[in-house]
């Protein structure tokens, strides 16, 4: 089909004021936040701004029989290309549809559409003292239809996990335009395990398996108290040994963020008012839950954090807590400053390894980055193995660019070696796809004929995920 | 200076990560809500116009200017980008290459000398009688009020027949000891629509012990010029301000409009003049340039005198966004405000965000100008207050509007008129030679 065509088509079904079809708008669709839309936009044939399930299934409907790639987009704050229709395509921008459609506190559950944003759902749920525990840093710009799609997580994964424990049910449109309810999306339920867990397979599925059109959600009470413990380190190796030995202690941390000697660095010269102590690793240890629960875990991490660190402050007092708080919170804007005449660069920023490695790999990417006179500045929720690493570069340097590709590329290999992952909660998409095989081995296979049944076309989200 | 070698397009734009946080807070997203709209969208799109992958032409203008200037996105960008800054670069490199597209007229003749300007504010005043469409066509105005003109005039603040400047002399003498020389640069706004906050700022600073000198020949700040694409002529006028200020010697230099104090601090005038010869003037310049709010609170100290005149007001205040944005100037109002006998002030939630006025873009594009200060307006009333005060004539002519759009019975002052009644009923204080 002639592309004015599409077009035409498109703005028959959906009204002028739903589709975007000059050249010049749909150039504004050709990035996300990773590092690659940067290198390789990708303009989409015609962007459609649906806000029912109806307009979603008419667009979906006319792109089976037609054969158009569609390329589902939240807020494009993913850091993979996920959202992006790199050889063209109808991409669905579901970032205006933000209805919550029902809170059912006393079911504590809520219902929203794919475009709310994360932070407004939670200011909603406030009202009702609960809350959405995963907490992206994203947090203030991305919807939660993006979150269930990448599976996203944040700081607090390590006691409240991932998106998927959340989601009791979708309604999905398919790539031939039927929709499908999964788990409990009709119920009003919080167990069920009737039926194969097709919610599991959609969550996390990056827009390759169908376009998320309603949302299920299992909402938790929220915590009434929190304190949060800073440590100091020497020795690098011990922020780790803390964590471990936290555990064994009994206790669950609500965070557990590690910044290392770049971070520290980083912070110190972004913002040299906080005066971050010079040092191997600073722990910053976040507990939630009942005043006198918060108190005496708070009190025994003091203890145990004390036997290794050079300095342990545990404070259960706003503005104490803020204090604390204050480098890890601009960590990552500390980060995109190291240099006048550059920026951090979403790429190779997301890998996951066993706590019992953290150290030796915070030390190889150390050493990876000065093999490339990179600067590297590395943070990360540590609880759970989640490093985030910024390479600092000046990106419109060609040679700078050629030399970080490989960096990240050693890093991604180096995750896998350590028994890691490529991403622990950024997502797959157009970026780590080359790494499906070595991670998955015949796994892929499998994840391939599961994509043929849901698209048999191989219309949705094209060269995604593997 | 090339648009390119601008120091925001040549440094700032490979900062962007494109992490979408300035969309989150972004006014004009809020209502557009597609990533043409997105700050991060307008940085992206400056790119393309410094790489020549767009052409610098009207579509691309069309798109930069949704764009309200109001600084919200740079003071929330994690990377420290001054996205208005890379936008209104972009929109004058278009306009230069298309002088067709700009608006010649008003920016470059009207707005820069001030006697034709004040001769407009009779044309303006008799807009009132015989309608601003006329007037439009009179004085070529269409072009910057395409379409929206039936709508727009019913905008227009009551227009004064007299100038401020021309009810306040060059040279005001300090009452009593005198403490400070004070350059008072007045305005274009103040001066045309608030002549009486020009008297009262000329009163409160000469009764607090400065001598106040009103230079005769200044011109626009140029934040007009800015926003319009007119790059090189707010660069003359920033240049032209300098020069008279610094023919004086001042110990400050203060304005009592918030546009004016954003046009005049350091940033802006890195941004206009750095790199020029003048840059080390128009520093020396900035360096002794504030808003009038912080200087009463922060240097002056102030304490407002005539208290048992006072009369009980609620009050609530709306943050221009020159003054808190783009000088991040929020204290100092409040504080002002509390020391203001009878005030009892109430803080709006989100005080700080855009009205929707900034200037001319509540006529070129009012519809979403309309919906931005509705929001506003909803959370004013909430407040309950009786006088919804802010420091900078064009979002008092937004929020005047704004207040009779809702039939909210509140009144819309300036901070200066508040202060003003009790300088008025002050008994004579001896000048100081
Ligand atoms: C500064 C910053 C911090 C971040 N911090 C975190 C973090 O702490 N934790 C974390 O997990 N992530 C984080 N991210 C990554 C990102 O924000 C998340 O992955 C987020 O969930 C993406 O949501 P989005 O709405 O922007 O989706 P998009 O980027 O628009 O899309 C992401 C993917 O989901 C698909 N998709 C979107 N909506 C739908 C739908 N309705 N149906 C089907 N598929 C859909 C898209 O096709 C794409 O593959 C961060 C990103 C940035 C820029
Ligand atoms: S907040 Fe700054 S870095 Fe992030 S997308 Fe916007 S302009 Fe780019
Ligand atoms: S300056 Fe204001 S209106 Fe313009 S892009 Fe930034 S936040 Fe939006």
């Amino acid at each position: 089909m002639e592309v004015k065509d599409i077009r035409n088509q498109l703005v028959k079904m959906l009204g002028r004021d739903k589709v975007l079809t000059e050249e010049l708008d749909l150039m504004y669709y050709s990035y996300d936040s990773s590092f690659l839309t940067k290198l390789e936009p990708g303009k989409p044939t015609a962007v459609v701004l649906p806000t029912s399930t109806e307009e979603v299934q008419k667009v979906v409907r006319f792109a089976y029989e037609n054969d158009i790639v569609i390329v589902p987009r939240g807020a494009g704050t993913g850091e993979t290309g996920g959202c992006i229709a790199f050889k063209g395509g109808i991409v669905l921008d579901l970032s205006n549809w933000d209805e919550i459609v029902e809170i059912d506190a006393s079911n504590m559950q809520v219902i929203v559409r794919p475009g709310v944003i994360h932070a407004r759902l939670n200011e909603a749920l406030a009202k009702y003292n609960l809350f959405f525990p995963p907490d992206p840093g994203s947090s203030q710009m991305c919807t939660v239809g993006g979150m269930v799609a990448n599976n996203a997580s944040g700081l607090r994964a390590v006691k409240y996990g991932c998106t998927e424990q959340y989601i009791l049910g979708l309604e999905v449109v398919l790539s031939n335009g039927d929709v499908m309810m999964t788990g409990g999306m009709n119920a009003r339920v919080i167990k069920n395990v009737s039926g194969l867990n097709l919610t599991k397979l959609m969550v996390g599925s990056e827009g390759v398996l169908g376009i998320i059109t309603q949302i299920r959600l299992r909402c938790w009470p929220k915590p009434k108290a929190r304190g949060i413990a800073m440590a100091v380190y020497d020795n690098l190796d011990d922020a780790p040994a803390t964590v471990l030995e936290v555990y064994q202690a009994g206790i669950l941390p609500s965070g557990i963020e590690i910044l290392d000697s770049s971070a520290i660095m980083a912070v110190n010269q972004f913002k040299p008012e906080i005066n971050l102590p010079d040092a191997e690793a600073i722990l910053l240890i976040e507990v939630d839950g009942n005043p006198p629960s918060v108190d005496y875990e708070g009190n025994a991490i003091a203890e145990i954090a004390g036997q290794r660190a050079r300095s342990v402050e545990w404070a259960t007092d706003p503005k104490r807590m803020a204090e604390l708080w204050e480098g890890r919170s601009v960590t990552a804007t500390a980060a995109a400053r190291v240099r006048a005449d550059g920026s951090r660069i979403f790429a190779g920023e997301d890998i996951s390894i066993p706590l019992s490695k953290v150290a030796d790999v915070l030390r190889a990417i150390r050493a990876l980055g000065n093999k490339y006179g990179i600067k590297v500045v590395n943070y990360g929720h540590i609880g759970d193995g989640n490093v985030h690493t910024a390479p600092v570069i000046n990106p419109e340097n060609p040679e700078e660019v050629e030399k970080v590709l490989q960096l990240v590329h050693e890093i991604h290999l180096l995750a896998i070696e350590m028994q890691g992952s490529t991403t622990g909660e950024h997502g797959v998409g157009a970026v780590r796809r080359q790494y499906a095989e070595l991670e998955h081995g015949l796994a892929v296979e499998y994840m391939k004929g599961i994509k043929q049944t849901f698209d048999p076309k191989g219309i949705m989200n094209p060269e995604k995920l593997f | 200076m090339e648009f390119k070698e601008l120091p925001p397009v040549k440094d700032q734009i490979m900062k962007c990560v494109r992490c979408g946080k300035c969309r989150s807070v972004c006014p004009v997203f809020a209502e557009i809500r597609n990533e043409t709209a997105a700050p991060r969208g307008h940085v992206f799109m400056v790119q393309m116009l410094r790489d020549g992958i767009v052409e610098p032409d009207e579509a691309v203008a069309e798109r930069l200017t949704t764009c309200l200037l109001c600084e919200t996105c740079s003071v929330n960008c994690p990377s420290g980008i001054d996205i208005h800054e890379l936008n209104a670069a972009a929109r004058s490199y278009i306009y230069e290459k298309n002088p067709s597209l700009a608006k010649e007229l008003v920016f470059d003749s009207l707005w820069t000398r001030p006697g034709l300007l004040r001769t407009s504010t009779k044309f303006l005043w008799g807009a009132q009688k015989t309608g601003l469409q006329s007037l439009a066509r009179a004085i070529g105005l269409t072009k910057i009020l395409p379409g929206d003109l039936p709508r727009a005039e019913r905008m227009l603040t009551n227009v004064p027949v007299r100038s401020g400047r021309s009810q306040v002399s060059e040279i005001n003498p300090a009452r009593g000891e005198r403490k400070y020389r004070v350059g008072y640069f007045l305005g274009c706004a103040t001066d045309m629509f608030h002549p009486s906050v020009a008297r009262a700022t000329v009163d409160i600073l000469t009764w607090h012990g400065c001598e106040v000198i009103v230079p005769r020949d200044t011109k626009c700040c140029g934040q007009p010029h800015i926003a319009n694409g007119k790059m090189e002529t707010a660069r003359s006028l920033a240049a032209h301000n300098v020069k008279i200020f610094n023919s004086y010697d001042l110990d400050y230099i203060v304005t009592d409009c918030a546009s004016c104090s954003a046009a005049l601090s350091h940033k802006n005038m890195k941004f206009l003049l750095g790199g020029l010869k003048i840059e080390d003037q128009a520093m020396a310049f900035s360096e002794k340039a504030m808003d009038l709010t912080v200087f009463l609170t922060e240097v002056l100290d102030i304490e407002v005198p005539n208290a048992e005149i006072a009369r009980k007001v609620k009050v609530t205040w709306h943050d221009p966004c020159h003054l808190a944005n783009a000088q991040g100037v929020k204290q100092a109002p409040r504080e002002l405000l509390k020391r203001i006998p009878g005030v009892e002030f109430v803080e709006m939630a989100n005080a700080n965000s855009c009205c929707g006025g900034s200037g001319t873009y509540c006529i070129t594009h009012h519809d979403l100008s309309m919906k931005i200060l509705d929001k506003k307006m909803e959370r004013a009333m909430e407040t309950g207050a009786s006088k919804l005060v802010t420091c900078c004539p064009s979002c008092i002519m937004q929020l005047n509007f704004g207040a009779q759009r809702h039939k909210w019975n509140a009144e819309v002052v300036h901070i200066v008129d508040l202060l003003s009644p009790f300088y008025k009923a002050l008994p004579k204080k001896a000048a100081s030679q």
